[in-house]
């Protein structure tokens, strides 16, 4: 089943209606109470999986706070750091009762009785009404990101949270373990408490009816989310969905950047035979991140990828000295084989310099995407070696 | 098997840790460590010195 639709409609997550808890209940119906055990076996029969890029079992988070020590936390992550990404606030002000149940349902079974949601810097305002209107014995608490790319990396939303800067840290046990003030937290992204809460309320049929057997449901897009705001689109689109439904066929005949400004280049034409699967196009290489999609707006690849390279550079927390130093040394070096001067080695070198060395992915993320590029373009890289734009 | 894990934040590139363990620390261009491999059982003693020695505490020797 393929449905396509733009901003702020969809076939499920996006099928809200706005802040009002009369309506969204004659929607989707009462919200059903679970214990720790039934969640999780409901999350597992659905595989369903982290939305914030990094794709983590939302049954095995869930367990693993479930037999934590001490009263549980919920943080709901909205943040977006990302400047190319829209599809959480998109749902914040469609849906917002739909993720604020499946926060509900999650902080019920875990025994959680505070609820954090992280916005970006603007906020969200349909969700804060929203609150106002729930009935439930929690409390929530609004908390504003900084203006970041790395703002919204888990270790960093849980310094906010905790009042401290809004920056990555190192951290040595799983937030589910020992997150906010050591206490068990479930910290996740949006979109994923959203399908918690439609399989507490309309129930995991709901989801079933979309997507493929191995990957039910849907997953949000946001497409060109760092262009001109007329041509920025969020779509929620079911998995298993081709490529082609999504974009137009010239489009898919250019590199597409998959994941965003962490993510993977597609080739050229590569997206003709895949699907919208995270199985898919891991086999094949590629991430979907957290849904943040980027095609070609006539630019050539490699010159998109140094001016990302040099705005990546800009946003570490300055706190590491590999992403401190390496970045700004990655960018510059890139900046050169685009110039036409032979430093792809270099560029390798310190791709592997910067890689795992950070307190969060940022390093890693960057070195992801120019390493992609390297394996999806390489003739235009080699044109531009040449001193030859693609272009 | 241990690991020695970065805390990157807090690493100021004192490179004691390569004095200590050349065997496992490499350094960068920046002169901030390279961890190479894991820590052997006949390399402990030195790692956990490495640990120690540390002026900004920012290692740590983990399991795995």
């Amino acid at each position: 089943m393929t449905s396509v639709v733009t901003l702020g409609r969809g076939p499920l997550l996006l099928a809200g209606s706005g802040p009002e808890l009369g309506e969204h209940r004659r929607r989707w119906g009462p919200l059903a109470r679970f214990s720790a055990t039934e969640l999780v076996a409901r999350c597992r029969a659905l595989d369903l999986r982290g939305r914030g890029g990094a794709g983590f079992p939302l049954a095995d988070k869930l367990g693993a706070v479930a037999r934590g020590r001490g009263r549980p936390v919920v943080v709901v992550n909205l943040s977006e750091g990302e400047p190319a990404s829209h599809k959480d606030v998109t749902l914040a002000r469609t849906s917002p009762h739909l993720l604020l149940d499946g926060a509900v349902a999650t902080a019920r079974a875990v025994g959680a009785r505070q609820v954090h949601l992280v916005t970006g810097p603007q906020g969200v305002a349909e969700l804060e009404q929203a609150v106002g209107q729930r009935e439930e014995r929690l409390r929530f608490t609004f908390h504003r990101a900084a203006d970041l790319f790395v703002a919204g990396q888990s270790a960093a939303v849980l310094e906010l949270v905790a009042g401290r800067p809004n920056l990555p840290v190192t951290t040595w046990q799983p937030s589910a373990h020992s997150g906010l003030r050591g206490r068990p937290t479930l910290l996740s992204n949006a979109e994923t408490f959203a399908v918690a809460g439609v399989l507490a309320t309309a129930g995991p049929e709901a989801v079933l009816r979309h997507g493929t057997p191995l990957e039910p449901g849907t997953t949000l897009l946001s497409l060109d989310g760092d262009g001109p705001p007329a041509t920025r689109q969020v779509v929620e689109v079911a998995h298993g969905t081709r490529w082609g439904a999504v974009l137009p066929p010239s489009r898919l005949d250019a590199p597409v950047l998959l994941g965003g400004y962490h993510g993977t280049w597609a080739p050229a034409g590569a997206l003709h035979d895949l699907p919208v699967s995270r199985r898919a196009l891991a086999g094949a290489g590629l991430t979907l991140g957290a849904g943040v999609v980027l095609p070609s707006d006539g630019r050539c690849a490699v010159r998109r990828t140094a001016e990302l390279l040099d705005y990546l550079a800009s946003q570490s927390a300055r706190r590491s000295g590999p992403c401190l130093n390496g970045l700004p040394a990655l960018a510059s070096a890139f900046r050169e084989v685009v110039d036409g001067r032979p430093r792809l080695d270099e560029v390798r070198r310190l791709a592997g310099r910067v890689d795992g060395r950070g307190a969060c992915a940022h390093p890693d993320g960057t070195a992801r995407l120019v390493r992609s590029l390297l394996v999806a373009c390489p003739d235009a890289v080699d044109g531009h070696v040449e001193g030859r734009c693609c272009r | 098997m241990r690991t020695l894990k970065v805390d990157w934040p807090a690493c100021r590139a004192r490179g004691l840790c390569f004095e200590v363990l050349p065997e496992v620390v490499r350094l960068d261009d920046w002169g901030y460590p390279v961890v190479e491999g894991p820590v052997t059982d006949d390399l402990l003693g030195s790692a956990r010195e490495a640990v120690r020695m540390c002026p900004q505490l920012a290692l740590r020797l983990v399991k795995g």
